[in-house]
This record gives structure tokens, C-alpha cells and sequence, in this order.
């Protein structure tokens, strides 16, 4: 009968978590779904144009209800996909992204609204683009590399449309609808849905 | 008698920290980049680069080189040989587990 000495038991211990960090931090890396970037994609490009069709272009009538939807679909889609590859959705990864990307978001939330009160609404398409660019740069160090570049990209538009406010409502159609299509399908590509 | 069997059987070419992650990773997804399995792993090019192509001589994962547009692309991918490595080297973790709870039993 052999009896493992405290170094085997210990190596085998650390060998486990290692092997489950490592297939959980490479499951959830690739888990974020192109499909659901895509739809995303389609409902920024709709907020988009139905702020040009009422002429205004941070209405939050229109943004509100379209960052709710594309929430509610990129929560779903992300879900489906960890559940149609069978991996956890909730992992260590996962849970890394959502916290260095929520405070950025909801900092962008309170200066939404803080210059809506100020009546400063020029603002809100350069601020909303850089602060989601800076939430998914951030959120993005634990994903595929599309995403890191994805919100930098947000940052640059958002950093455009600030002192450009002029095309602040092309910028956001520009970030929120064709950027998600184009890394949406990309993630699909390259990542299988 | 000190020492577990186990341990004494372990695959060597997957016991390497690097390496275990590299096959670790690949068994979770079909397919990684290159670039994808650095990030995970996060380690440097030259270090990936030597360990996975240590693991592909062995036959436990398949390199495809491909362009994506111009830019060339190194596709990973674990072979059945590979899975079953890790599979084995998982069962000699658990073995070694096991083994120390049926002592610990005995005392």
C-alpha cells in the first residue's frame, strides 16, 4: 500500500484548480457571443435612427430603452452560447469582466444623468462612446483580442464626438450599430457563434 | 511506504506547468489562435511557442498555419492522443487524493 507524502497531496491539489482555471479561463474567454454582438449591433443602429428621425440626437427616450434591450439580449445570447458548449457561465473570468466593466458603466449612468440636469445633453454621445470604451477595454483584458480593440475604437469615436458634437448622432450609429456588427461577426468567424 | 505509484507514473511532457495549461485550455475549446492561448495562459510568445511545439511533437496537439487576409494565423487544437494524456494525468491526481484520504482513514 503506498501513502502519497504531503508535497504529492498538496501538487495534486494545485494540479486540479490549475487544470479547471485553465479550462474555465479559456471557455468563458471565447464564451461572449457574435450573434448576440451582432443584434446588439442592429438595435444601436434603430436607436440611431430613430434619434435622427426626431432630431434629437442623445433623446433619451430612444437610448434608454435600446441600452436596456441590447443588455437583455447580450445577457441572453452569452448564455446560450456557454450553455450550447456546456461550460459555466458564472466563472472566475466572467466574474473579473463584470467587475472592472461595471463601475465604468455605471459612472457613465450618473454623468447621463447629471448633464441631462445641467441641460448639457451636447455631451452625452462623445461621454456615453468613451465611457463604454473604456468599460469594454478594461472588460476586454479577459476576452479575445477584438473586444480590447473594440473599445478602443469606442474610446477614439467618443473622444471624436466630444469636441466634434456635431457628429455626435453619426458616432454613436457608428460605435453602437456598425462596430458591434462588424466584432459580432467577427466573433462568429473566428469563435463559432 | 512513502510515495505514491501515482506519482512516480506521471507523465512528465504534461506535468510542466506551461504545458498542462496549454493541453488544459484546448480541452475545454475546439480550436485556440495563438494569440488566444498567450492570452489565456499569459505567457510570452518565445514560451508558448517552445512548449507547444514540444507537445506537438509528441503528437498531443495539432498546429495549422493559415492566413486570415494577409496576416498568417496559428490555429491550435488537441488530438485524441492529447486527451487522452490529460484524461490519464487526471485520474493519477485523483488516485493520489484518494489514496491520501483512505490513510488518513486508517489513523
Amino acid at each position: 500500500m503506498t501513502i502519497p507524502t504531503q508535497h504529492d497531496q498538496q501538487h495534486a491539489h494545485e494540479n486540479l484548480a490549475f487544470i479547471r482555471q485553465m479550462m474555465e479561463s479559456a471557455s468563458t474567454f471565447t464564451a461572449v457571443s457574435g450573434w448576440g454582438m451582432i443584434a446588439v449591433g442592429v438595435v444601436g443602429l434603430i436607436a440611431a435612427t430613430l434619434a435622427w428621425s426626431l432630431a434629437v440626437p442623445a433623446d433619451l427616450r430612444v437610448w434608454l430603452p435600446a441600452a436596456l434591450v441590447a443588455i437583455t439580449i447580450a445577457a441572453g445570447a452569452t448564455a446560450v452560447k456557454a450553455r450550447s458548449q456546456q461550460v459555466p457561465l458564472w466563472t472566475g473570468a466572467f466574474h473579473k469582466m463584470a467587475w472592472v466593466m461595471t463601475p465604468t458603466l455605471v459612472a457613465g449612468a450618473l454623468l447621463t444623468f447629471a448633464l441631462t440636469q445641467q441641460g448639457t445633453t451636447v455631451l452625452l454621445p462623445g461621454m456615453w462612446l468613451a465611457m463604454y470604451g473604456a468599460g469594454v477595454t478594461a472588460g476586454g483584458s479577459f476576452s479575445v483580442r477584438a473586444m480590447r480593440w473594440m473599445g478602443v475604437v469606442f474610446l477614439a469615436l467618443g473622444a471624436v464626438a466630444l469636441f466634434r458634437p456635431d457628429l455626435g448622432l453619426a458616432l454613436l450609429g457608428a460605435g453602437f450599430g456598425g462596430l458591434h456588427i462588424a466584432v459580432g461577426v467577427d466573433l462568429v468567424w473566428r469563435h463559432g457563434g | 511506504m512513502a510515495g505514491s505509484v501515482a506519482t512516480d507514473t506521471l507523465d512528465r511532457l504534461i506535468h510542466e506547468r506551461l504545458r498542462l495549461g496549454i493541453v488544459s485550455a484546448l480541452a475545454a475549446e475546439v480550436e485556440l489562435s495563438f494569440g488566444d492561448l498567450k492570452q489565456v495562459l499569459r505567457t510570452t510568445d518565445g514560451n508558448l511557442s517552445v512548449h507547444a511545439r514540444k507537445l506537438e511533437e509528441a503528437g498531443y496537439i495539432k498546429v495549422t498555419k493559415a492566413f486570415a487576409g494577409r496576416r498568417p494565423r496559428t490555429m491550435y487544437r488537441l488530438t485524441a492522443k492529447g486527451r487522452r494524456s490529460l484524461e490519464i494525468y487526471l485520474q493519477q491526481m485523483e488516485t493520489i487524493l484518494t489514496e491520501t484520504r483512505e490513510a488518513l482513514e486508517r489513523t
